[in-house]
């Protein structure tokens, strides 16, 4: 009896799945069909207006055709093949500019309603492309957004259009920050923003959290502005050790020693990684100044340390000859492995 | 005859409860993978993929190529990492002694030349013959080393490697070009609280390539590898996705993953004596996680894609799953003591239990049903509707699964964009219970066998490449 009832029941579940599977694959043509039109015609723009919007940005005297304006999505989307092409491949404040005028004349209220739209991931193509195109026209309405129940990913991009558009701001949220971003991410911010914006994060250092600050002084060495190497110079201090680390590889990046004092003492320096990053900036230095230290390094204990130091005596022009006299009267068998191993690299490549 | 009436009854129960069992646990990760997927359903990708190329917002990877026989594949392989979108890498490929022409294929191709270096023994492993790097392309290296099996090649290849991390690619395999910018999105982004990663593994067989890169892929002929297709689509959404959400994944495939060198290194690096070491190092790492007490976590990728060739014929599949199972169960046995024990937390308390239940012992209770329903048919009567109840458990199980696999991946990532394809594959979905599942069960049966024989030798995958597949299509 039970097992005849279950049988039923399961005979109906099955019919169910069938029809709801059946259904599902039909959706499945219709939406592809939808899709292969929208396709045609958003490549029906670009084959049709490339060219129009190529003259439009490269002719001082094109005159703007109003052909070029989207009726509908595909061309949204067609548009925003262009715009992206020339913004990855092209640094040209004019045709940022353009581009920026356009969006916010006709891409506006496309953006805008994507922005409102219940998926998740239409509110986050939009915030891309508000940040991408610059459409700051649009910054009240993603100020509206923080009234809603966003995401962290979205709060991200609103972030990223504030550093954009209203760096004040940036500022202000950050440092009411409650959510946490990862350290790459906290680079993609700060690595946008204007000097007298970015130095700020350098005022009451302690006070950020240690991703921010580990991403501020990253970016401060990737940015090679010889205005951070005081600020960097400073850090050193520090007593956390992952700062100081970081700090000399940002001071390596810029890589412009003027004095080496403040360096010698990592040379004897607990943390291995700290002696690495000494036996990597005196590259910049010449040996005359900074062999004896980099002789040091070539016996520390640890291999990369020694490695480092042998490499960057191998670099200058007289570090070959140290380094086979180094051989002569060293003692130190790690070391003499490391010095023979580097000459016989440069002498190879050579 | 009253005994055999109370045997039928009751394995009858327990097969059906059985069933019951793993339905309900495939539509929960069925629905929890739905819901991910959807979510980020038609989301630009591309934003993070452009920020991401610069190496300023990444971490330098070293890639590892363990290559045995691989003197058909091994080029492309090498080509398509070549080709990733990724802004600081380094290629390994380690020869594990191969007895074919797999060495001087790329040394001819790579222009590899010998060099000295100190290589820092992280891991103990067989000896190293030869170091060699190439002069056409700077970041590729070659290491010549004594056979000591894939595990052992894996090792050598961790100790050469100078990045923190490191992603272990099959010499048979094809990598997307944005698959590792991908692969390591969740490293990235927690900051290194994620310390290994696995991304989807898919067929290849069928697709049209050139130097290293998929640029059409159609449904291949053969209809072994379109149920393989099938079961690959099935296992990601009814499984690791929603294992990975919750820090559960005990196997990210070999064939494609990254991880933290400094953790797998204290995890011991791979393991030499035993089949499945991807399952092994994953389990391992799972295992220091719990003991430091730390917040690390191991995760599936959905959208990075690895493409590999699957076995086109029944005896290499045999041998494959055979492995599989084997390697599996060996990997489990060794961590038994983990199997619900409070102090490994969710991977001790479901992970395991999940896997010894569904995974290890699914084949032998399903085969069990499979014996039932053949042998209720005989016996008539009452059985009957036993045996049609479990039928139409195994329908749902086998059929329902593995088609709404099919179309919602049709839906959410369109890998086969054709129609025909599309059709072709429900409808080989319709046909899995009657031959091709009870095949693998056959097979994953086996694999226990061997495992309580201690049998473990390695079953030799024939290859013919995956470009050279094409011309033969």
């Amino acid at each position: 009896m039970i097992i005849e009832l279950s049988l039923q029941l399961l005979l109906v579940i099955l019919a169910l799945l069938f029809i709801v599977l059946i259904g599902f694959m039909l959706y499945i043509f219709f939406q592809r069909q939808r899709e292969v039109a929208f396709n045609k015609s958003r490549d029906l723009y670009l084959k049709d207006y490339s060219k129009l919007w190529y003259d439009y940005f490269f002719k001082n005297n094109e005159i703007f055709s109003v052909v070029l304006i989207p009726r509908g999505k595909p061309q949204v989307k067609a548009i925003e093949i262009i715009f992206s092409s020339y913004l990855k491949n092209i640094t040209n404040e004019e045709i940022t500019q353009k581009m920026k005028d356009f969006s916010n004349l006709y891409l506006k209220q496309f953006y805008e309603k994507d922005l409102m739209s219940k998926r998740w991931s239409i509110r986050m193509n939009a915030l891309y492309r508000i940040a991408e195109l610059q459409i700051d026209e649009l910054l009240d309405a993603c100020r509206k957004l923080e009234e809603t129940n966003y995401s962290k990913e979205e709060f991200f991009q609103l972030l990223k259009i504030y550093s954009i558009f209203q760096p004040e701001l940036f500022i202000q949220k950050i440092k009411v920050l409650n959510t946490h971003y990862a350290e790459s991410e906290y680079r993609r911010l700060f690595v946008l923003l204007e000097e007298d914006v970015f130095i700020q994060f350098f005022e009451d250092f302690t006070s950020w959290p240690a991703s921010i600050q580990f991403a501020v002084i990253d970016t401060a060495g990737a940015k090679r502005n010889m205005k951070y190497i005081d600020k960097l110079e400073q850090l050193l201090m520090n007593d956390n050790d992952e700062i100081k680390i970081r700090a000399l590889k940002g001071l390596f990046e810029i890589g412009v020693i003027e004095n080496i004092d403040p360096y010698i003492p990592f040379v004897t320096s607990d943390v291995w990684e700290v002696r690495l990053m000494i036996g990597k900036i005196f590259k910049y230095v010449p040996l005359a100044y900074t062999f004896p230290y980099l002789k040091q390094l070539l016996q520390d204990e640890n291999w990369w340390v020694r490695n480092q130091a042998a490499k960057t005596i191998a670099e200058d022009r007289d570090g070959i000859e140290k380094l086979k006299e180094f051989i002569t009267y060293s003692k130190d068998a790690y070391a003499l492995e490391m010095a023979q191993e580097v000459i016989t690299r440069k002498q190879g490549s050579r | 005859m009253i005994f055999l009436h109370y045997s039928m009854l009751f394995f009858g129960g327990v097969i059906v409860f059985y069933m019951l069992f793993v339905i309900v646990s495939y539509c929960t990760m069925f629905t929890i993978a739905m819901l991910d997927l959807r979510k980020r359903y038609r989301l630009d990708p591309s934003e993070y993929d452009d920020a991401h190329i610069d190496a300023f917002y990444s971490k330098p990877v070293s890639l590892l190529v363990p290559a045995y026989n691989e003197e058909i594949g091994v080029v492309d392989t090498v080509y398509s990492l070549l080709n990733l979108r990724y802004p600081q890498t380094e290629i390994i490929i380690i020869n594990d002694g191969s007895t074919d022409s797999t060495l001087e294929t790329v040394i001819k191709h790579f222009q590899m030349k010998p060099v000295n270096k100190i290589v820092r023994t992280n891991i103990p492993t067989k000896e190293v013959r030869q170091i060699y790097e190439s002069e056409i392309y700077m970041n590729c290296i070659l290491v010549d080393k004594v056979n000591g099996g894939k595990a052992d090649a894996l090792n050598v290849g961790i100790n050469v490697s100078q990045y923190p991390y490191f992603c272990s690619i099959d010499g048979d395999s094809i990598l997307d070009e944005k698959a590792l910018l991908r692969v390591m999105k969740p490293i990235v982004l927690s900051d290194g609280e994620v310390v290994a990663a696995g991304g989807n593994i898919r067929i290849a067989n069928g697709a049209k390539m050139k130097l290293g890169s998929i640029y059409d892929l159609q449904l291949p002929n053969n209809y072994l590898v379109i149920m393989q297709v099938i079961e690959y689509l099935r296992a990601f959404l009814m499984g690791r996705i929603a294992l990975s959400k919750f820090n559960l994944v005990l196997i990210i495939s070999g064939a494609f993953s990254v991880f933290s060198k400094k953790w797998a290194v204290e995890a011991g690096g791979y393991a030499t004596n035993i089949i499945g070491e991807d399952m092994e190092l994953v389990v391992n790492i799972h295992r220091l996680i719990k003991e430091k007490k730390t917040k690390k976590r191991i995760e599936f990728v959905p959208d990075p894609v690895c493409w590999t060739e699957a076995p086109n014929t029944l005896g290499v599949l045999r041998n494959q799953r055979r492995r599989w199972h084997q390697g599996m169960f060996e990997s489990l046995w060794k961590h038994k003591k983990m199997t619900l024990n409070p102090r490994y937390g969710l991977i001790g308390l479901v992970s395991f239990p999940y896997f010894w239940l569904v995974e290890c012992l699914g084949p032998i209770v399903e085969l069990g049903g499979y014996i039932y329903i053949v042998i209720a048919f005989f016996l008539g009567q009452i059985y009957y509707e036993m045996a049609i109840l479990l039928l139409l458990l195994f329908v749902i199980y086998g059929v329902i699964f593995s088609v709404a696999s099919v179309l919602f991946e049709a839906w959410s990532m369109n890998s086969y964009p054709r129609k025909k394809d599309l059709i072709r594959m429900v409808l080989l979905a319709l046909t899995e219970i009657f031959w091709y599942r009870p095949l693998t069960l056959l097979w994953r049966c086996e694999g226990l066998i061997r495992f309580v024989r201690k049998k473990s030798e390695w079953g030799n995958m024939k290859r013919v490449g995956i470009a050279e597949k094409e011309k033969s299509v």
